[in-house]
Formats: structure tokens, C-alpha cells, sequence
């Protein structure tokens, strides 16, 4: 292949940022639900009634 | 004129149906296994056939395959800040409460993904051109996109009261949507080192089929995937501001914090 | 929900303004913000000796005559754009995509005696994107002589990508570039 390093370097940069923009946003989807689902658990037993949106 | 008021209030109550942050989450999460999935698998065959498969252009040698994530993400600068736009539209006038959340979540994932057009063009440019950078109309007007996309990201968090944040940003993503006509058209209406688009909506392709295909495929990866992304981050700032509300809600009991 | 109205109608004429303030801005420095002029409008009025101006154009083809001062390449080639060509002067090393017919920007100074002379030359590559295999039947066929004009339409060599590129492939088509 002519011209490597460029290809490399493109694809590579591609790569990195997709990794880095969707493990970002499912790791911090995941400790969102989390932290919800602890939080409507707790309300829903000292309270007695559930939540609703 | 006459007709626009119940115009006006039948499509903010179109969108209003999807402003509810429950609904959403629920329709979000729905929709999120049919944007991430088809959105990797696109992108991977895209750009697999891209690199490998794909032929070498006649006088650019294998550097063309750089195009394959430069056009899409090119694209996707345009249209990701077309997103913005929209959602400023939504928010200055419908108020509608999902647009601002979108909006700033939008910003950040632009940004990047102008980022990523700007710094594979140089690459490309580099060999191709001779020069990493010049001040033509179409890398600059790209340019001024990435600084409208920071300018937005800085201007949405820059107040005490987010409100007022969302009505800023609001404006200034109305008001940069007009850049994207001078960068749709700087290639046509100026002298630029940067070619004019080989696809057009008048026009055939000015290029082979073989890598039309792989482009295609890529573009439509791609897209599947700024749309996972921003959903994704959308559907965890919803879940966060109800947490924030039930953290300060006086009927929180103690325990979990 | 007049007031929505409203405040749409707002953000409509805001809208309209700007977009209109930007378009008179750029139709009144639309001459400043081209990349470069052309040998036409270089005949028409030169520049100043002391002005760097961007020369852009196809280089002429059978124009080109490449030299050697010590180590460093120099090269002379006329740069057309249909109308008038302007004779280019460069000392160093020219990027991989140029050749005869191909677009280029010269970066320099026009001299008294109307020469060009370039301190940087950047190529500029069409719209047109086409694999080797079929660059080289189209050639060989005599549909296409790259220094004399830009390729025929994709849509006339697209299924020869499929039949004639398999042959040449086979063929050894490993002429360098």
C-alpha cells in the first residue's frame, strides 16, 4: 500500500475516538441506570409510593 | 397566515409527545440495540471494504481509502450541527425541555467528529496536496464549524441557571447554521485547492462504483452511530437530572446517596 | 400559543437577517476569499513584484522541463486556464500528484518579464475518483489522455470496472507511477 503511515494515522485516529465517545456514553449510561434504579428503590420503600415520571 | 397558529401548536404538540423524559427513556431504550448494532456492523463492513477490498485511485495511489472516514465524518460535522440547529429552533420557541438535553450532548460529540474531518483532511492533504493546511474557503469555513461546535459546548454550561445556558446556545447554534450553506457551496462558489464534491444531488457521481459502494456504507455506519452515541448520552442525562430531582426531593428518604 | 407563534416568527426573521447580513459580506469580499487567481486575470493585471499571489490553473501539457541545480530540482512549466498561460518557475520538490494536465497552485511573485516564480506548488486533485486498473484501459484504449482533459463520466467506464479491470489485472499492470 502507498502512503501507510497516512491511512494508518487516519483510520487509527477513527478508531480512537469511536472507542473513546461509546465507551464513555455506556459507561456512563450504565452507572445512571445504576444509581437510579438504587435511588427509586430506596424512595419507593421509605415512601410507599412509587415513582412515576 | 391565518393557518400557522394551529400549525405552529400541532407541531409543538407532535413534539411535546416526545418531551416527556419517560416516554423517551422508554422509546430510547427501544431504539438503542437498532442504532448500535447495524450502526458497528455498517461502519466495520464500510470500512473494511474500504481498506482492503476497495481499488486504489488512479493517481492518488491507496491514500484515497483516507476518504472513507474523512467524507462521513465530514458529513457528519454538517449534519450533526444541523441537529443543533434544530434543537435550538425547538428550544427558543416550543420550549421543549428534551431539545436542550440533546443539545448538550450534541456539542461534544460534533465537536469531536469535526475534529476527526479537520485532522484526517490534513493527513490526506499532506501527501495528496502538498501542504497539511491552507486558508482556502472550505477548510476554513470547516473550521469556523469546529469553533462554533466549542463555542456551543463552552456557551450551554456557562450559567449559574442552565436555562438561561440553553436559550444562549440556543441562539448561537441558529445562528452558525449559517455556516453550513457557506461550506456546502464554498467549493462552488470560490476558487478553492480543496475538489468539488463528487456526489451531488443533480449530478452522477464523479466516481468509480467500487468505491462509491464502500463510501456508502460507512456514511450510513457512521451516521447510525453519532445518533447511538448522542441518544445514549441523551438517555443517561435524562436518568441523571431525575436523579439530581430525587436526591433534592424533601421526600427522599436517607440511605443510598 | 400566539405566543409560540411569535416567538417562531422571531426566530424566523432573526434568522432570514443574519443569513442575508452573511451573504452581502461574503458576495463583498467573494475576491478576497478565493484561493487563487488565474493566468487570465495575472495577464489582465499583474500583481506587484513584492506581492505573494496564488497562481492556480492546469499545467500545460509538454510544458514541463525538469532540471537539476546541485541537489535541489527545478522546474519550469506553463500554467493555463484556458485563456492566457503564465510560465512557472520552481526550485524544489514537486508533490506527488503533479503532472501534465493536472490542476495546480503556485505560491510567488510575478517578475517585471511577466514569469511566475514560485516559492511552493500545491497540487489539486479533481472530483473524479478512479481505480488504476481502469485508468490505464481507458489510456490504453486511447479514450483518455489524462494530460490533455479530464476523464469521461463515471457512468461510462463504471461497468469496466468490472470486465476490463479483471483483465488487466491479470495482465502484469505494474507500470510505476
Amino acid at each position: 500500500m502507498t502512503h501507510l503511515p497516512y491511512i494508518v494515522a487516519s483510520y487509527g485516529l477513527a478508531a480512537i475516538m469511536a472507542l473513546v465517545l461509546s465507551i464513555g456514553a455506556a459507561l456512563r449510561l450504565r452507572r445512571a441506570r445504576a444509581r437510579l434504579a438504587a435511588l427509586e428503590q430506596t424512595n419507593n420503600r421509605s415512601a410507599g409510593t412509587p415513582f412515576t415520571p | 397566515m391565518s393557518a400557522s397558529p394551529t400549525l405552529v401548536a400541532r407541531t409543538g404538540s407532535f413534539f411535546h409527545r416526545y418531551a416527556n423524559p419517560g416516554r423517551f427513556l422508554k422509546l430510547g431504550a427501544r431504539l438503542q440495540p437498532w442504532l448500535t448494532w447495524p450502526a458497528i456492523a455498517f461502519t466495520l463492513a464500510g470500512l473494511g471494504w474500504g481498506l482492503f477490498y476497495s481499488p486504489a485511485d488512479w493517481q492518488q495511489g491507496d491514500s484515497v481509502r483516507i476518504m472513507y472516514v474523512h467524507v462521513p465524518a465530514a458529513m457528519l460535522a454538517s449534519g450533526g450541527y444541523a441537529g443543533l440547529a434544530l434543537c435550538g429552533l425547538l428550544s427558543l420557541v416550543w420550549r421543549h425541555p428534551l431539545a436542550d438535553l440533546a443539545a448538550v450532548e450534541i456539542g461534544p460529540v460534533g465537536a469531536c467528529i469535526t475534529a476527526l474531518c479537520l485532522a484526517t483532511g490534513s493527513i490526506w492533504g499532506k501527501p495528496m496536496w502538498g501542504t497539511w493546511w491552507v486558508w482556502d474557503a472550505r477548510l476554513t469555513s470547516v473550521l469556523v464549524l469546529f469553533f462554533l461546535y466549542l463555542g456551543h459546548i463552552a456557551l450551554i454550561r456557562a450559567f449559574d441557571d442552565p436555562q438561561r445556558g440553553y436559550r444562549a446556545a440556543a441562539i448561537l447554534a441558529l445562528a452558525g447554521a449559517v455556516d453550513l450553506p457557506i461550506i456546502k457551496f464554498s467549493v462552488q462558489w470560490w476558487n478553492t485547492l480543496h475538489q468539488p464534491d463528487s456526489i451531488t444531488l443533480t449530478g452522477a457521481p464523479t466516481m468509480s462504483a467500487s468505491m462509491l459502494w464502500p463510501l456508502a456504507l460507512s456514511t450510513i455506519g457512521f451516521s447510525l452511530g453519532f445518533a447511538a452515541i448522542v441518544v445514549a448520552r441523551t438517555r443517561a442525562a435524562v436518568m441523571e437530572s431525575r436523579i439530581r430531582a430525587l436526591l433534592s426531593s424533601p421526600r427522599r428518604g436517607g440511605g443510598a446517596a | 400559543m400566539t405566543r409560540k407563534t411569535r416567538r417562531l416568527w422571531l426566530v424566523i426573521a432573526c434568522v432570514a437577517c443574519l443569513g442575508t447580513a452573511a451573504a452581502l459580506i461574503l458576495r463583498a469580499f467573494s475576491s478576497d476569499i478565493v484561493f487563487f487567481v488565474t493566468p487570465s486575470q495575472v495577464e489582465a493585471s499583474p500583481p506587484p513584484a513584492d506581492r505573494t499571489v496564488k497562481l492556480g490553473g492546469m499545467v500545460v501539457a509538454g510544458s514541463v522541463k525538469r532540471d537539476k541545480h546541485g541537489e535541489t530540482p527545478i522546474a519550469t512549466f506553463a500554467v493555463t486556464d484556458g485563456q492566457a498561460a503564465v510560465t512557472v518557475h520552481y526550485e524544489g520538490i514537486l508533490p506527488d500528484l503533479f503532472r501534465e494536465g493536472q490542476s495546480v497552485v503556485a505560491i510567488g511573485t510575478v517578475q517585471p518579464d511577466h514569469d511566475f516564480v514560485a516559492s511552493e506548488v500545491l497540487a489539486k486533485h479533481d472530483e473524479t475518483y478512479m481505480p488504476k486498473e481502469v485508468a490505464e484501459a481507458l489510456k490504453k484504449s486511447g479514450k483518455w489522455d489524462p494530460r490533455f482533459g479530464p476523464p469521461p463520466s463515471a457512468a461510462s467506464w463504471n461497468t469496466m470496472t468490472v470486465q476490463d479491470a479483471g483483465k488487466n489485472l491479470s495482465a502484469p499492470t505494474t507500470a510505476p507511477n
